[in-house]
């Protein structure tokens, strides 16, 4: 065992802070308070070649490992990005393009992965549906073959990217007789006729990331937009897992090590009684709680990461852990660092109240903590 | 970045889990009989010291594994067949064995050293006096030098293995700094106090000690060396132990209420059919599989980080022992009555995790200095 990132690795993580602390985190705020996407730091991160690196080079992506990637998503939120952006990022890049790139042909490929992977287009994914969370096989939009065309009807919910989304991966029932095994996937371009985002929706935190239903009526897409084979949809998603596992949660435990630092330096400059806060036992003790969240979650994401980059078949329970872990265990930190700030903490003068606000969906997006322990002791 | 053991950790692994295997077969390990305890303790040695694992982390040649990581994998294995056992085995081994390699190698320092990996005496590591925190609280064991020997006055507290050890490390104050004086039992004017009944541990013989102008020779004194230095690396190694001791009850606890939860049957089927059940094994194995992970971890970043290390096995210590409870109290409730039965590995978790938190550097003590670190100079 050896858990050493390379020299390389550090250094590009080292840059990538440099690049969002510059470029990103002085518009977090704005783009927060406005619900507003920033459509500028989005496509300064293609630039920087963060949206696609895990791509091949010949695609537009930097070619990068599965570490490397995961890292610049723990580098962002270390950086102070918030994570609303680092959401539309994983949902574009993950949930949209990488599956796009795994199971798409040479031409789609060549059609949508450059684009994505430079920001000059975004994109997003739509599996769940509103009675259809984590239950995805009762699913009820359908696909209709239809000569060499399919038509779709029905509509997803909870989508990231949703409103502002050039393209779509969107899961639908070509066989709705089958549960699993009649969910295919198709890609569908903004501007079709019968697809519309729907309303967008009004979130608690992650608010720059903007989400919407997407709806779908009578809504004709070429033949050629199937991707993959169908049937097959299901088994795609399910492919998005290990990225949602390792490359989603690393924000998470980045941002865990900004906020130690916000925190230690509110209580380096806040005195009470005479004395600077931090002298205090029991400030201390929270700023250590942060620090053990940190250091207990990087591993397990890690762990996710290095076995893809091994080629080794995703391990459920592994991946249920390490998300059950990050999204659980990480309320009690953000509580307790909006508490140290005392009024402070409470208002918008201080971004520990974000980061507790985009925390919360930590435990219910991607599969809430009930799911994953529902995996979990499935197999046991 | 590598997760995976490599072959000859993976092959040494499989040969110890069969020799504790057999050992646990037909023994009591969680005896309270002070002689069993002593059978069992010179048992193990002798089955262990074959295979090398009293060698590893003790800088002798040729240990079977090498490396901080490989040892805290190696000692998990023993924490889980039985915490007391692996307690007198890790004070013995691991913790008086390395306070051996504190100071200048003299030839009776290193017969010493050779015989603890021989497995062939028992040592122990008197270093708490009236209070565990030995850095609020000044330590006043002292030696004073009279000719080819140094004289030792003081009083120590909760020396694990005291009743049966050979030879006791005693840590106190030498001409300014601190020293290890081995001091062999019987010795003059070395007294053991009454064996300590605890809340848990039950096969762990654990005593007091009062010194009084106790002569050890100068050849076995290690020291006088800097103080902060000497504490830093014994408490960081009798974490190390600690923290291994928490794995295994993590494991053992989280183990037997699996195995319970798929055979105990309830309204006609299994109890891991219920979510209450099957939920609770979800929270424990992640409490498992995080906390070794961790502490795997921060023992590859002793090797690696040193000047990390110690802060990084802090947060270790303190989500491990931490975890260690939360799990042997979930356990009990999913083993029901079963579990409160005396004996079983849930409930002796259960009675034994709370020494991880408060031994070694406490979980309070653990958290002001982790805060400490993420302020810097105040």
């Amino acid at each position: 065992m050896d858990f050493a990132f390379t020299r390389e690795q550090l250094m590009f993580k080292k840059e990538v802070i440099r690049f969002a602390k510059k470029e990103i985190v002085p518009r977090v705020q704005e783009h927060d308070l406005k619900e507003a996407f920033d459509f500028e730091s989005f496509r300064k991160m293609g630039d920087f070649g963060l949206l696609g690196m895990h791509f091949p080079t010949e695609y537009g992506g930097e070619g990068a490992d599965v570490v490397t990637t995961v890292l610049a998503g723990e580098a962002l939120g270390e950086a102070g990005v918030d994570g609303g952006l680092t959401l539309a990022y994983g949902a574009h890049t993950f949930l949209c393009a990488d599956t796009l790139f795994r199971n798409g042909t040479e031409a789609q490929r060549r059609r949508y992965i450059p684009k994505l992977a430079s920001g000059e287009w975004i994109g997003c994914m739509g599996l769940s549906e509103p009675d259809a969370g984590s239950d995805v096989a009762s699913m009820t939009t359908t696909a209709e073959k239809r000569g060499d065309r399919y038509v779709l009807n029905g509509t997803k919910m909870w989508i990231t990217n949703g409103p502002i989304a050039d393209v779509a991966v969107v899961y639908a029932k070509t066989d709705p007789e089958q549960a699993h095994a009649g969910i295919s996937a198709f890609i569908v371009e903004k501007g079709t006729p019968g697809f519309s985002p729907g309303r967008p929706l009004i979130k608690m935190g992650v608010r720059s990331s903007q989400t919407s239903e997407l709806v779908f009526q009578d809504c004709e897409i070429p033949a050629e937009n199937l991707l993959g084979k169908e049937g097959e949809g299901f088994f795609y998603a399910m492919q998005t897992v290990e990225w949602d596992r390792s490359a989603l949660l690393a924000p998470f435990v980045g941002a865990t090590t900004y906020l130690l630092k916000k925190c230690a330096d509110y209580a380096r400059g806040r005195v009470q009684f005479g004395r600077p806060i931090g002298k205090f036992q029991a400030i201390k003790h929270k700023l250590a709680d942060i620090r053990i969240f940190g250091e207990a979650a990087r591993t397990l994401v890690y762990r996710i990461a290095w076995c893809k980059d091994q080629g080794k078949p995703l391990n459920h329970l592994e991946a249920a852990i390490a998300k059950l872990y990050v999204g659980d265990w990480s309320l009690a930190i953000t509580n307790d660092a909006v508490t140290l700030h005392g009024g402070y903490g409470f208002t918008h003068e201080f971004d520990v109240e974000r980061i507790f606000r985009d925390t919360r969906l930590a435990p219910i997006g991607g599969g809430t903590s009930e799911i994953q322990k529902m995996i979990i002791s499935k197999l046991l | 970045m590598n997760f995976d053991f490599s072959a000859t950790e993976t092959a040494f692994f499989a040969e110890l889990g069969s020799a504790l295997r057999k050992l646990a077969q037909d023994r009591d390990l969680e005896s309270g009989d002070l002689e069993t305890v002593r059978g069992n303790l010179a048992a193990v040695l002798a089955a262990l010291a074959p295979l090398g694992y009293l060698k590893i982390g003790a800088s002798l040649p040729d240990p079977p594994v090498a490396g901080t990581l490989a040892l805290m994998a190696t000692m998990e294995r023993l924490a889980t067949v039985s915490p007391s056992l692996f307690l007198a085995v890790e004070m013995s081994t691991r913790l008086f064995g390395r306070a051996l390699s504190l100071g200048e190698q003299t030839p009776a320092v290193e017969a010493l050293a050779k015989q603890v990996a021989a497995g062939g005496i028992v040592g122990a590591v008197a270093l708490s006096e009236t209070a565990m925190n030995v850095e609020n609280d000044p330590l006043t064991t002292v030696g004073t030098r009279k000719g080819d020997t140094v004289l030792i006055s003081g009083a120590k507290n909760y020396v694990i293995n005291g009743p049966l050890a050979d030879c006791l490390a005693v840590v106190g104050c030498l001409e300014g700094g601190l020293a290890v004086f081995l001091v062999d039992r019987p010795s003059p004017g070395l007294k053991m106090t009454d064996r300590l009944t605890t809340m848990g541990y039950n096969g762990l013989a654990i005593c007091g000690l009062e010194l009084d102008g106790c002569p050890v020779p100068a050849d076995r004194v290690i020291g006088p060396l800097d103080g902060e230095t000497v504490l830093g690396q014994l408490k960081l190694w009798e974490n190390q132990i600690l923290i291994a001791a928490a794995l295994g009850m993590l494991q053992s606890s989280f183990e037997a209420a699996r195995d319970h939860a798929k055979t105990h049957r309830s309204g006609g089927k299994p109890i891991i059919a219920y979510q209450e059940v099957g939920f609770k094994l979800a929270e424990m194995l992640t409490l498992c599989q995080t906390a070794q992970l961790f502490a795997y971890r921060a023992a590859w970043m002793a090797d690696d980080a040193p000047r990390e290390a110690n802060v990084l096995t802090l947060c270790a210590k303190v989500f491990c022992t931490e975890a260690a409870e939360t799990v042997a109290g979930k356990a009990l409730q999913i083993l029901s009555g079963s579990g409160y039965l005396t004996g079983g590995p849930a409930e002796q978790a259960y009675r034994c995790a709370k020494y991880g938190q408060i031994a070694g550097i406490s979980t309070e003590i653990a958290r002001v200095k982790i805060g400490d670190a993420a302020l810097g100079r105040l």
